[in-house]
């Protein structure tokens, strides 16, 4: 069983109070700290899984600068068996061209299945992986939280809303969107990421990958970046634990929530 | 004397007596030899470790622990029983060889024997000898009727074969030389334990005596052969290794060794950690040889005492089993060096609760008379367990957030020093590169970013300003010092923080660190590679006190009962005991109790390492739940502690426990800050 996953470096947002640059259109990002995409830390841990399971090679792809080779070089640590960073250059992406990158790079491989996020930290369009999927004319499943895999078919269970899973049955080649929870991402240590230096892992422009530069027109263009509205203070509710309580229930009842 | 020995050893009819021993000598030292070769193995398989530095510190501590048995008296009445009986082997020891050499033909100790001197020897074996008799069956009677329980678990028959064989000895010892005498019809000085054999011994029958010291010499030499053999088959093999796993103890306390010793960069390294039996250094595979299996360290171990699945006796002794298991002395049964594991040992016979149940307190190293380590061998085996992925989960975010922002809770580096805004200290400097001071506040990571420890952060910085120090703190430059990334088994990760923190300290000039954490006090003082001059607030503090820098001026409430308890990586592995109990003495009207667990036999809070983020299930109470009863015991209605962690356990406790009204716990540095004429310069 061949896999690709897909995966992305992130900032690591929480907590972070966000700025905004000069341009209003992105927020400064120099004082962050990256890290790898939780939704494809899943992805890499669901592959792996089934490499192990089935055999076969899982091919890591990112699309980033050589700092972005940090969380290609994890999912070696974890057991991927190559990896390919395409470097876009001075092009910014958005996800229509994303998903158009990573289709050219991934029609020349093999694979049987392809894994991406769910969705992204940092935009969390959650349309990327689809997108690859309609490009590549493959049969997907988004938001994955089981897979059983078999010689040509999978059998995946998908979550719906209010906790209800979807079970059915996709023909291979695929690509599913691995939702978190999946499984339990091992841990690689500083020394197993040191150590996937040795794997193999292959640099492509986006020349070597054949595009004319009129091809990679984004699909989106960011008009402005603002951070949320401040909202009105919170109501603080006095009293002891009785009162509190009697409180609680009544607001609750007054914004339409029966207890 | 030496007439009725080469009597008893030849009979009245020449040689044939040399025969037989030399017979005996030679098949015993072979087997012994046969038997010895398999434990060499091991040794010989094992890794590297340097212990022949500070040969003068070692030799002195040789003679304390190892000669003068500092340690037995710990547990006082086991202590003066084993020392009477060790000092027994070593004046025994020459009558032994003596009495061989004698056996042999070779008698090189009779010229001694027959001088004066040798006249003296006679009569201290002799007391010896009843004083090891007496101390045998002490030792028998405290085992089969007072049965402590720090013998749970350990080889308790071979206890009794041994004492009883020992006692054999000097039987034969005493009715050899009794029946010796008789027949000489002389006594030769004043033996007392010959004396009390001749009162057993038919003394009207010169036929029937000569039987006695025939049968007594030979059953008395047949035994010490097969003592030697037994010796390095069961725990009594610490007789030979005891002095030896003492000389090459661990000096530097609250250390923990590299990946592997002699090895620069540890990235060049195929694996980390503890596998396999033989992933030990050879000072551990002695330890495991050397474990007498007194029960000393589990009966001091916080985790053990609260249920958690962690002895650190049964950890020796199973390590040991599969150690003697793997190389087994037939070589027929079941060996397989090297590779080939028919059972894991980490996450086999050393289940993976069993190490996070450690909180590397020290307890169990700080009582073993023969100080053996396990802090070393628990981490090492964690390593193994992290690099191979076996970690439990909780571990994957904490490692990843001081990876990427240098402390636990993946709080932005840029937000270290807001702790000052949110104390509302004033006026810290916030050092940058280039930047001098005399003092800096090494402030780490709980004590920046968790609330309750802020304010033990925010005492330390208002005592320096009132003291007119001149300080600074690294705000967001300054990473979590990685004690406990490295206690958790992440060596990677603790190697690329040392080396940015390291960096980071070469870029400010100051003279001296302080700081917050005991943790962080360890890890810089002893797990770093530059030798900083680095101090825990408790010892600078009360320098500035002692120096006039400081007045303490404000009673505290008379009412009150202080007690104070000593961090684990304050006082065990560092030593610090007196300063912080003199700095708390400095505050006037302070009524100070101390627990019955205090100094180095201090009871962990429940560490500040692994278990703040893994919870183990088989634990019955927590263990600051235990500490905190104590100071209840002796009536204290203040616990006053000096390390974060311990804070946030006994404080959370109280409020669990709902124990508000009886006692409350209190940072030693806002409580001596509270007591400052004015605390608000």
């Amino acid at each position: 069983m061949n896999i690709i996953v897909c995966v992305k470096r992130v900032p690591l947002t929480q907590e972070v109070d966000l700025e905004i640059d000069e341009s209003g259109k992105k927020i400064k990002e120099d004082a962050l700290a990256y890290v790898i995409n939780d939704w494809d830390n899943y992805a890499i841990e669901a592959a792996v899984q089934l490499q192990e399971n089935l055999g076969g090679e899982v091919t890591a792809i990112t699309i980033g600068s050589e700092d972005d080779e940090e969380v290609l070089r994890r999912a070696l640590a974890m057991g991927a068996d190559r990896a390919v960073r395409i470097d876009p250059g001075e092009l910014v992406t958005d996800g229509y061209l994303d998903a158009t990158i990573l289709a050219k790079t991934i029609s020349g491989l093999e694979y049987d299945l392809i894994f991406t996020g769910v969705q992204s930290e940092d935009r969390n369009t959650g349309m990327v992986g689809i997108m690859l999927a309609e490009q590549l004319g493959l049969a997907h499943a988004a938001v994955t939280n089981g897979i059983e895999a078999e010689e040509k078919a999978a059998k995946v269970f998908v979550e719906l809303e209010g906790g209800i899973d979807e079970v059915s049955r996709i023909q291979l080649p695929a690509l599913l969107t691995i939702q978190t929870g999946i499984n339990e991402p091992r841990y690689v240590s500083i020394m197993g990421i040191r150590k996937a230096k040795k794997k193999e892992l292959k640099v492509m422009t986006l020349d070597d990958l054949g595009f004319g530069a009129e091809a990679l027109t984004p699909q989106t263009q960011i008009e402005e970046v603002f951070l949320p509205p401040e909202t009105e203070g919170a109501e603080m509710i006095e009293g002891d634990a009785a009162t509190i309580a009697e409180t609680l229930i009544r607001i609750m009842g007054e914004k339409g929530v029966t207890v | 004397m030496t007439s009725f020995q080469t009597l008893a050893v030849n009979g009245n009819d020449g040689i044939t007596g040399y025969v037989f021993m030399w017979i005996i000598a030679v098949v015993a030292l072979t087997i012994f030899a046969f038997i010895i070769r398999s434990r060499i193995d091991l040794l010989l398989a094992s890794q590297k470790d340097p212990r022949f530095s500070n040969l003068k510190r070692r030799f002195r501590d040789l003679i304390n622990y190892g000669f003068i048995q500092k340690r037995q008296p710990r547990y006082l009445w086991a202590g003066i029983i084993h020392i009477m009986i060790f000092w027994g082997f070593v004046v025994l020891g020459l009558r032994s060889l003596d009495l061989v050499t004698e056996g042999l033909g070779l008698p090189i100790f009779r010229p001694f024997m027959q001088s004066p001197l040798g006249a003296f020897y006679s009569s201290l074996k002799d007391v010896f000898e009843l004083i090891v008799l007496v101390a045998c069956v002490w030792a028998i009677l405290r085992r089969a009727i007072v049965r402590p329980e720090r013998y749970e678990g350990s080889h308790k028959a071979e206890a009794y074969l041994v004492l009883g064989l020992i006692s054999f000895l000097m039987v034969t010892d005493m009715l050899f030389e009794g029946s010796g005498m008789l027949l000489a019809g002389e006594m030769h000085g004043w033996l007392p334990a010959a004396w009390i054999g001749t009162l057993l011994l038919p003394a009207r029958s010169p036929e029937a005596l000569s039987v006695i010291l025939s049968v007594t010499y030979w059953l008395h030499i047949l035994a010490f052969f097969l003592f030697l053999n037994l010796l390095p088959l069961f725990k009594h093999f610490h007789i030979i290794t005891a002095l030896p796993n003492v000389f090459f103890r661990k000096l530097k306390k609250g250390e923990i060794k590299p990946a592997r010793y002699g090895v620069d960069d540890i990235f060049d390294l195929e694996k980390l950690g503890v596998e396999k039996i033989e992933d030990f250094t050879w000072k551990h595979i002695l330890d495991l040889y050397t474990c007498t299996e007194c029960g000393r360290c589990s009966d001091n171990c916080p985790a053990n005492a609260i249920g958690r699945p962690l002895s650190p006796k049964l950890l020796t002794i199973k390590l040991r089993d599969h150690a003697y298991q793997k190389y087994p002395i037939l070589p027929a049964s079941g060996a397989c060096k090297g590779d080939e594991e028919p059972v894991n040992m980490v996450n086999g016979i050393i289940g993976l609760d069993e190490l996070w149940s450690c909180t590397t307190c020290g307890a169990c190293e700080e009582e073993c008379p023969v100080f053996i380590e396990y802090i070393n061998k628990i981490i090492d085996m964690r390593r193994h367990v992290l690099e191979t992925s076996q970690n439990p989960n909780t571990f994957n975010q904490i490692l990843m957030y001081v990876e990427k922002t240098g402390n636990p809770f993946g709080k932005p580096a840029v937000k270290r020093a807001d702790w000052l805004k949110e104390q509302e200290v004033e006026g810290v400097k916030i050092l940058k590169e280039g930047d001098q001071v005399d003092v800096l506040y090494y402030v780490d990571g709980y004590a920046s970013f968790d609330p309750q420890s802020q304010q033990i952060a925010a005492s330390i910085a208002k005592g320096l300003k009132l003291a007119g120090m001149d300080f600074g703190i690294l705000g967001k430059l300054e990473k979590d010092t990685g004690h406990q990334v490295r206690r958790m088994g992440e060596e990677g990760l603790f190697q690329v923080l040392v080396e940015e923190n390291t960096e980071t300290l070469k870029s400010v000039d100051f003279k001296w660190i302080v700081t917050t954490d005991p943790h962080a006090y360890n890890a810089l003082k002893n797990d770093y590679p530059e030798p900083y001059r680095v101090f825990h607030y408790t010892q600078f503090f009360l320098s500035l006190v002692e120096t006039g820098h400081l007045r303490p001026k404000n009673a505290v409430d008379r009412k009150d009962l202080y007690t104070y308890h000593d961090p684990c990586y304050l006082g065990r592995h560092n030593g610090i005991y007196d300063e912080p109990r003199r700095l708390l003495q400095s505050i006037p009207d302070l009524r100070l109790v101390e627990m019955a667990r205090n100094r180095d036999r201090s009871f962990c809070c429940g560490g500040g390492d692994v278990m703040l983020w893994h919870e183990i299930e088989q634990e019955e109470m927590r263990m600051a739940e235990k500490r905190i009863q104590m100071a209840l015991d002796v009536g204290a209605t203040v616990l006053v502690t000096a390390c974060p962690f311990c804070l946030i356990h006994f404080e959370d406790t109280i409020k669990t426990g709902g124990l508000e009204e009886r006692i409350r716990v209190v940072d030693l540095m806002t409580l001596f800050m509270s007591s400052l004429e004015n605390p608000e310069p």
